[in-house]
């Protein structure tokens, strides 16, 4: 396992590496999407935002998180303030998760995670279908919930181990 | 029940409300701000649109830079792929040049008459300049189909400027901003071009299918026959979106739909051109313009002068070989005209000489039968007759010999 000394500039950047992944794949679409296989691509934010705000990471502000909303709105070419909405809505779900659980368990996190992810992209489709007027092909947004839902595990046990490492 | 409901409202309230180790604002605040923007963005405000520029013109260049690394993965992928098929696209690329060498020169005569047509029917005649133009952003997204290019307002682009990749249609401007601006690809589901079909010259709208191609749609049933796979797909210029006549792409018949493939590869854009069109009355550029319009004309007038010479030309040699033919014609009837006298003169002669026989002839009968009958039809002392010499002496010996 890696170990870092405390107040260490390596050790300052590793504790805000979720917030600096978020930042990447938003600004990049990080999603595999040129590997050119149809209907395939995951909302990897989703992931990360569920993940860490599930676990009250200290680090991983909701402000900044709000930001990350705006930017990938303005990559993507959505109207601003969608993914800002949808972001604060994982948050608010992961929050009440945290805020009901005494006992958490990877499993029921994940199958909640499909739950909330699915509400999201629905209102998502609907917002831009009926009052956006955009064309849009619904089996991305299922192929999408699905592949989000089937990376949230590996996600999830890469982060543990970095949550693990912080602890350290 | 009543105590499980409170828990309910107390997780609810607390998952709102509650502002966690560090945060600087609680999650209700930032969902009323998100519906905020979200209604302010859609208002057609001059200080909101500045603002969204601005912000768009600071996350394109920082996405540009973020995406660096990662474009370099997948250009090396490219360029190694490229290399392997190197020789079997060369074999390839030779052929096709040399069909497409042989098409250049029928393109330029097609080229020069549609001018002329235009010119006939006053069609507005643009001059247009191509603007080279960098894609900063484009991260193949599978909803929205959209690159960014490094070109904007600054640059004379505008809300629909036709991109290009070289000759062929890719998209149109749909976001600007100072210095860059968003151009949604024909392969967007959002995406809609009236296209010319040919041959056949059949009228379509192509709708981007949200992959690499389009579906084409809108054509009138007892057209759809008229259909011919592999057949070519251009703008026709209908509703003053793009310009016409611009190659889009090669129809694809399957599955009782019409798919068209475009020629252009959009997961490859790395540079397009952005066409930024003038009207021939804007007055900046009059004179240059003018000048070209002279040019075009005086081509046109080359070319039609061309033609008149030739046909001048072949009306002379013409002419020329009938003049000749005429004065041969002449000589010849001259000659013939003199001939034709000689043998007048001949003819008369020879009846004259004809004449004369017959004369003769009658001569010598008269005379052999005065020999025998000049006795009877002679007067003497004792028998009665006509003197020798006079008309009824001839009478009478012609009369004894029966003639």
């Amino acid at each position: 396992m890696i170990s870092f000394k405390k107040k260490n500039f390596l050790y300052k950047v590793y504790t805000w590496l979720p917030v600096l992944i978020l930042y990447i794949s938003v600004l990049n679409e990080f999603d595999f999407n040129y590997i050119d296989i149809e209907y395939f691509s995951f909302n990897f934010p989703f992931i990360l935002v569920f993940f860490f705000a599930l676990k009250e990471y200290s680090r991983f502000d909701f402000f900044l998180v709000f930001i990350a909303g705006l930017i990938n709105d303005t990559v993507i070419g959505l109207p601003l303030g969608i993914s800002s909405f949808s972001y604060i809505l994982v948050c608010i779900f992961a929050s009440y998760l945290r805020n009901i659980t005494i006992r958490p368990h990877l499993i029921k996190d994940w199958f909640y995670f499909l739950f909330v992810i699915s509400l999201i992209n629905s209102i998502n489709y609907t917002v831009l279908f009926f009052f956006f007027s955009f064309e849009l092909d619904i089996m991305f947004y299922v192929i999408n919930n699905f592949f989000t839902f089937l990376f949230y595990i590996p996600v999830t046990i890469f982060f543990d181990n970095y949550l693990k490492a912080i602890n350290d | 029940m009543a105590s499980s409901r409170d828990d309910f409202i107390i997780a609810i309230r607390s998952a709102f409300l509650k502002k966690e180790t560090q945060q600087k604002f609680s999650l209700l605040t930032l969902i009323i701000l998100s519906i905020v923007i979200i209604i302010l963005s859609n208002l057609n405000l001059k200080i909101i649109k500045d603002t969204r520029a601005v912000i768009n013109e600071i996350v394109y260049r920082s996405s540009f830079i973020v995406s660096i690394p990662e474009n370099a993965i997948i250009n090396s992928y490219y360029k190694i792929t490229d290399y392997l098929n190197f020789y079997n696209k060369y074999k390839i690329n030779k052929e096709e040049l040399s069909n497409l060498k042989s098409q250049v020169v029928l393109n330029e005569i097609i080229i020069s008459e549609n001018k002329e047509l235009k010119n006939l029917i006053e069609d507005f005649t643009f001059t247009s300049s191509k603007v080279l133009a960098k894609v900063i952003v484009d991260h193949n997204s599978p909803f929205l189909k959209t690159i960014i290019i490094n070109k904007g307002s600054a640059d004379g682009l505008k809300l629909g400027t036709n991109i290009y990749d070289k000759n062929y249609l890719v998209g149109r401007v749909i976001e600007l901003n100072f210095k860059s601006s968003r151009v949604l690809l024909l392969s967007d589901l959002n995406s809609s071009v009236p296209i010319s079909i040919t041959p056949g010259n059949i009228q379509a709208i192509v709708i981007g299918d949200g992959k690499n191609s389009g579906e084409i749609k809108y054509i009138k049933d007892n057209l759809i026959e008229n259909i011919e796979d592999q057949s070519i797909g251009y703008t026709s210029g209908t509703g003053d979106l793009f310009k016409s006549g611009i190659p889009v792409g090669r129809l694809n018949t399957g599955n009782d739909k019409y798919y068209l493939d475009f020629y252009s590869d959009f997961t490859q854009l790395k540079y397009v051109f952005a066409e930024i069109e003038k009207k021939e009355i804007d007055t900046d550029i009059l004179a240059l313009e003018s000048s070209d319009e002279n040019n075009l004309d005086q081509t046109t007038e080359k070319i039609q002068l061309k033609l008149l010479n030739d046909q001048i030309k072949i009306l002379d040699e013409t002419n020329k070989k009938f003049i000749e033919e005429n004065q041969n014609l002449i000589l010849k009837f001259k000659d013939l005209d003199l001939e034709n006298d000689n043998l007048k003169n001949i003819i008369e002669e020879q009846i004259s000489e004809i004449n004369q026989n017959k004369i003769d002839q009658k001569e010598l009968e008269f005379l052999r039968l005065n020999l025998l009958y000049s006795s009877k039809c002679s007067k003497s002392t004792f028998k009665k007759g006509y003197k020798v010499g006079t008309p009824e002496y001839k009478k009478c010996i012609l009369r004894k010999g029966n003639f």
